[in-house]
C-alpha cells in the first residue's frame, strides 16, 4: 500500500496529498475482519442477522450477542471492533431516548441513523480521537414503514433494501441482490409492494450467513437473528427459537444441496 | 524506538485495522500471574496464583469482593485494577440504593468495559493494563465474565487469564462440559488442577500462593469450607479462602488426585523467580533485575 | 384532600374550591427571582384503592381529574402499567403523574433494550417501588415534592407472590394487604379491611378473597367514595395484576340509589 511509511496515514486529521484519509480507510479494515452482519427489508418489517464468530469454545452458548436494541422499534447489528459497537449502541440509545423526551414520540429510523452518522463523522475530524472501527446496520419499523440503513466508519450512510457488512460481505451481497431482483421482477409484473415477508426473510438471511461462513478458515459461529414486524408486535425482538431452529435446518440443508451440485 | 510507526499511540489504526497499543495492553495482562474462573449450574468460582516480590513481602492479593453477589480476580496492573474495582463497587451500591436490586452481573461488567473502551479511542490516554475475571450471581443464575483492556466483556463457562494461562485453558477446554452439573468440591478440584498446570516446573500450589473465591451455597457434605468462620459462606455470598482457609480445599484436591494430603514438603528455596520488574510506575519497588535467562512469563508485575 | 391555600380575600377555604395558584411576590432573594417549586397541586385525581386477593392484586381509581372543585377531565386513566408485572395507581397532581409516567416508561424502555442483549429480567415491582420511594423522599427534601400518592401493585416473579405498597409526596412508605390513598384512606380502607379480614383473619393467615369477591368489595368502595367524596365521579377502572400480567378493565359505574334524597331539604328543585 502506498500509504505506508508516508506519514500521511498516522492521524485522522491529516489528508494524504491525493486527498484521502487513510486512518478512516484503516478503520474499514477492522470491519472486514468481523463476522458478517446482514439486514434485509421486507414488506412487513426488517430482519437483522449476524454470524457471531466464537473465538473460544468456552464461551457461553447464546450469550455475548452482537445485535442490540436502540429503542422498542429499532435494532442495530454491528461488524467491527466489539467495544466500539457497545459505545455506539449506548450513544444511539441516548439519542433515541432524548428524542422521545423532547418530542414525546418515537424517533424515526431515518433521523436516528442521521444522528448516529453525525456522531461517527465527528470521530473522523480530530487528531485527538480515532474513527470507529465499525460498520452498523440499523433497521426498524416506524410510521413511514420498514427502514434499513448502513453507517460506515466515515460517517457516510445510505438506505438499503438489503445490506451486508463484515467478512464475506461481497458474497452475501450477491445473494441479497438475487433476492431483491426476484422481488423487483414480481413488482414489475403488477405487484406494487415488495412481496417478501419477514418469515421468508429469516430463512434467506440464515441461508446466506451459513453460505458465507467459511468452515475451513473461520472459527465456529452462532447464528443470531432478530426482527421487527407484526409477529414481534412491531418491536425489535429475537426471532423465536422454533423459527431460528428451522431457519438453521433449512440453511444447512441448502448448503449440502449446493455442495452436491458443485 | 518503536516497533513500527503505528504503535506509539492508541488513536492510530495500523493499515490492517489493528490497534497496537490495545494489543500491547493485552500483553500486560499476560504478565500478571494466572487467574481461573469457572461456573456450574449452582456456583461460580475463581482461583488465583499469588506472587510475592521477595521473602520480606506478603503475597499480592488477586481477589476483590465487589458486593455480596459479585467478585473479581485480576491479572495485570494492580493499581488499574483498584480504580476499576472501586468503580464497580460504586455501581453495585448505586443499584442497591436506588432499586434495592443486586446489580445484574453482565451490566456491572459492561460498565467497566465501557470505561475501558474510551481509553482506546481518545488521545493522551492509555488502555487499562489489567484483565478481570468476574464471577457473580443474579436473577439469571451464576455467571463468569472476562473483562479485557480492549473494552470487551465476554461470558464464559470457564476461562483463564494471566501468565501461562494457556495451559489452564487447555485443561478447561477438555473438561468444561462436566462443569455444568459438577458439585462445588468437584468444581474446585477441576479449578485447582487447571491452576496447577500454570505453575512452573519446580513450583506447587501451597497455602501461601493459592486463593479461591466462591459464590453459591456451601457444600454441606464436605468440610472444605469452614462455615463457622464465614457468614458469607453460610449465605452463599462471595467469599475468599486463602492461607489457612484454603488448607482443606487443597487437601481435598490432593486426595482426589491420589497424592499425599500434605503435598510436597516445604520448599527449601524462597520464591526466587518471583522477582519484579517495574513497568509504568510500579507501586511495588522492584526487587532487582530479573535473573538472566528468566522468561518473560516469570517476570512479576505489580502483583 | 389536596390542600390549597385560601385566596387573599377569603379567611377560609373549607371546600377546596379555589384551584388557582397565588403568585408569591416580593420575596425575591435571588437575582433571577425566586426558585419556583410546586407548592400546590392543580389538576388532581382523588382516591386510589388497592387490595390483595387470591390470584394477585387489584387496584381501582376513578377517571376524574379535577381542577379545584371543577370536574375538569372526566376520561383520565389513573392506572398505569409498567412492564408486564407492575402497575401504578396515582392520586394527586396529574401533571406530576404524567411526568412520572414519562420518566418510568423511559427507564423501562432502557431495561428492555438491555434485556435483548443480556437476557436479564426487567425491574421487579419491588425495584420500581424502591425507586419511587427514593425519588419522592429526595424531592420532598428539596422542598419540591412530586405531588402524588401512589399505590404500586405487582407480581413478584421470583417469590411468586403479590406486591402492594404505598408511597406519597412526603416520601412516606408502607405496605399492607389493603391500601387506599386520600379520602379512600378514611372511607374505603375500613371496608376493605373488613372484607379482607373476614376471610383471611387479622393475621392474614386464612384464605384470601376470590377475584369476584375482591371486585365486588372494590366496586362497593368506589360507590361509597362517589357518594361522599365531592372530587370523585361514578366512572372508574379496576386493574388486576397476577402472574399472568396486568389487565385494566374498561371504565364502569356502580349502581347508585338517590331516591332517599328526594325527601331532603335543600336537594333538587325545592325552592324553600
Amino acid at each position: 500500500m502506498t500509504s505506508i511509511g508516508t506519514g500521511y496515514d498516522l492521524s485522522v486529521s491529516t489528508y494524504s496529498p491525493d486527498g484521502r484519509l487513510f486512518q478512516v480507510e484503516y478503520a474499514n479494515k477492522a470491519v472486514e475482519a468481523a463476522g458478517v452482519a446482514i439486514g434485509l427489508r421486507c414488506k412487513d418489517g426488517v430482519v437483522l442477522g449476524v454470524e457471531r464468530l466464537l473465538h473460544s469454545k468456552l464461551l457461553v452458548k447464546g450469550a455475548n450477542r452482537r445485535i442490540a436494541s436502540l429503542d422498542e422499534h429499532i435494532g442495530i447489528a454491528s461488524a467491527g471492533l466489539l467495544a466500539d459497537g457497545k459505545h455506539l449502541t449506548r450513544r444511539a440509545r441516548e439519542e433515541a431516548s432524548s428524542f422521545r423526551e423532547n418530542y414525546n414520540s418515537p424517533v424515526s429510523v431515518q433521523i436516528l441513523s442521521d444522528r448516529i452518522s453525525a456522531y461517527l463523522q465527528a470521530y473522523t475530524c480530530y487528531g485527538s480521537v480515532r474513527p470507529f472501527g465499525l460498520s452498523s446496520i440499523i433497521g426498524g419499523v416506524d410510521k413511514t414503514g420498514s427502514k434499513l440503513f448502513c453507517i460506515e466508519p466515515s460517517g457516510v450512510y445510505y438506505g438499503y433494501r438489503a445490506v451486508a457488512v463484515g467478512k464475506g460481505k461481497a458474497l452475501a451481497k450477491t445473494e441479497l441482490e438475487k433476492i431483491v431482483n426476484k422481488d423487483l421482477e414480481s413488482q414489475q409484473s403488477g405487484n406494487v409492494e415488495s412481496s417478501l415477508t419477514c418469515k421468508q426473510a429469516i430463512d434467506e438471511v440464515a441461508r446466506i450467513i451459513y453460505l458465507v461462513h467459511d468452515d475451513n478458515k473461520d472459527k465456529e459461529f452462532e447464528l443470531e437473528l432478530t426482527w421487527i414486524c407484526e409477529e414481534s408486535g412491531n418491536k425489535h425482538a429475537l426471532v423465536p427459537e422454533e423459527l431460528l431452529k428451522s431457519a438453521e435446518e433449512k440453511a444447512k440443508a441448502a448448503l449440502e444441496e449446493g455442495m452436491e451440485e458443485d | 524506538m518503536f516497533r513500527n510507526s503505528y504503535d506509539s499511540d492508541n488513536t492510530t489504526f495500523s493499515p490492517q485495522g489493528k490497534l497496537f497499543q490495545v494489543e500491547y495492553a493485552l500483553e500486560a495482562v499476560k504478565q500478571g500471574s494466572a487467574a481461573i474462573g469457572m461456573r456450574s449450574k449452582t456456583h461460580a468460582i475463581l482461583l488465583t496464583l499469588k506472587r510475592s516480590t521477595g521473602e520480606l513481602a506478603t503475597y499480592q492479593k488477586k481477589l476483590i469482593r465487589i458486593d455480596d453477589h459479585v467478585g473479581v480476580a485480576i491479572a495485570g496492573l494492580t493499581s488499574d485494577a483498584r480504580v476499576l474495582s472501586n468503580f464497580m463497587r460504586q455501581q453495585a451500591m448505586r443499584s442497591r440504593m436506588t432499586y434495592g436490586r443486586a446489580i445484574p452481573v453482565g451490566r456491572i461488567v459492561q460498565s467497566i468495559a465501557d470505561r475501558a473502551q474510551t481509553n482506546t479511542q481518545e488521545y493522551g490516554r492509555r488502555p487499562y493494563g489489567v484483565g478481570f475475571l468476574v464471577i457473580g450471581q443474579d436473577e439469571t443464575g451464576p455467571h463468569l465474565y472476562e473483562f479485557s483492556p480492549a473494552g470487551t466483556a465476554f461470558e464464559y463457562y470457564a476461562h483463564s487469564i494471566g501468565a501461562r494461562s494457556q495451559s489452564a485453558k487447555t485443561y478447561l477446554e477438555s473438561n468444561f462440559e462436566s462443569f455444568e452439573n459438577a458439585t462445588l468440591p468437584e468444581l474446585i478440584n477441576h479449578g485447582l488442577s487447571a491452576l496447577n498446570d500454570t505453575l512452573q516446573q519446580d513450583k506447587s500450589l501451597s497455602l501461601k500462593n493459592t486463593s479461591i473465591a466462591i459464590i453459591g451455597p456451601s457444600d454441606s457434605s464436605s468440610d472444605i469450607e469452614n462455615i463457622k468462620q464465614s457468614a458469607a459462606a453460610k449465605r452463599g455470598n462471595f467469599r475468599v479462602w486463602e492461607n489457612e482457609g484454603v488448607e482443606n480445599l487443597l487437601k481435598a484436591w490432593r486426595r482426589s488426585r491420589g497424592e499425599p494430603e500434605d503435598g510436597p514438603q516445604e520448599e527449601t528455596t524462597p520464591p526466587t523467580a518471583e522477582q519484579s520488574q517495574s513497568v509504568e510506575g510500579s507501586e511495588n519497588a522492584p526487587q532487582g533485575a530479573p535473573a538472566a535467562g528468566t522468561t518473560s512469563e516469570d517476570v512479576t508485575m505489580e502483583e | 384532600m389536596w390542600k390549597q391555600p385560601a385566596p387573599a380575600n377569603s379567611s377560609f377555604n373549607e371546600y377546596n374550591t379555589f384551584p388557582l395558584p397565588q403568585t408569591q411576590r416580593g420575596q425575591s432573594s435571588h437575582a433571577h427571582g425566586p426558585v419556583g417549586h410546586t407548592q400546590q397541586p392543580l389538576v388532581t385525581g382523588t382516591s386510589v384503592l388497592g387490595l390483595k386477593y387470591d390470584k394477585g392484586v387489584m387496584i381501582a381509581a376513578d377517571n376524574l381529574a379535577s381542577y379545584g372543585s371543577l370536574a375538569r377531565f372526566r376520561d383520565i386513566q389513573r392506572l398505569h402499567p409498567l412492564g408486564k408485572h407492575t402497575l401504578l395507581g396515582v392520586a394527586g397532581d396529574m401533571s406530576d403523574f404524567q411526568w412520572l409516567k414519562k420518566e418510568l416508561d423511559a427507564l423501562l424502555r432502557e431495561e428492555d433494550a438491555l434485556a435483548l442483549t443480556d437476557s436479564h429480567p426487567s425491574l421487579s415491582p419491588k425495584n420500581i417501588y424502591e425507586l419511587l420511594s427514593n425519588l419522592f423522599y429526595a424531592r420532598r427534601s428539596k422542598m419540591n415534592p412530586v405531588w402524588n400518592a401512589v399505590l404500586v401493585g405487582g407480581w413478584d416473579k421470583v417469590k411468586e407472590e403479590s406486591f402492594l405498597a404505598y408511597v406519597d409526596l412526603l416520601g412516606t412508605t408502607y405496605s399492607a394487604p389493603t391500601l387506599a390513598t386520600g379520602f379512600g384512606a378514611h372511607l374505603a380502607q375500613p371496608l376493605l379491611r373488613e372484607a379482607y379480614e373476614a376471610k383471611a383473619g387479622i393475621d392474614g393467615e386464612g384464605p384470601l378473597l376470590t377475584q369476584e369477591e375482591a371486585e365486588k368489595v372494590l366496586e362497593d368502595c368506589m360507590k361509597v367514595l362517589f357518594y361522599r367524596d365531592a372530587r370523585s365521579i361514578n366512572k372508574f377502572q379496576i386493574a388486576t395484576i397476577t402472574s399472568e400480567g396486568v389487565t385494566i378493565s374498561d371504565s364502569k359505574s356502580a349502581d347508585t340509589y338517590w331516591k332517599f334524597a328526594e325527601g331532603l331539604r335543600g336537594y333538587g328543585a325545592q325552592t324553600q
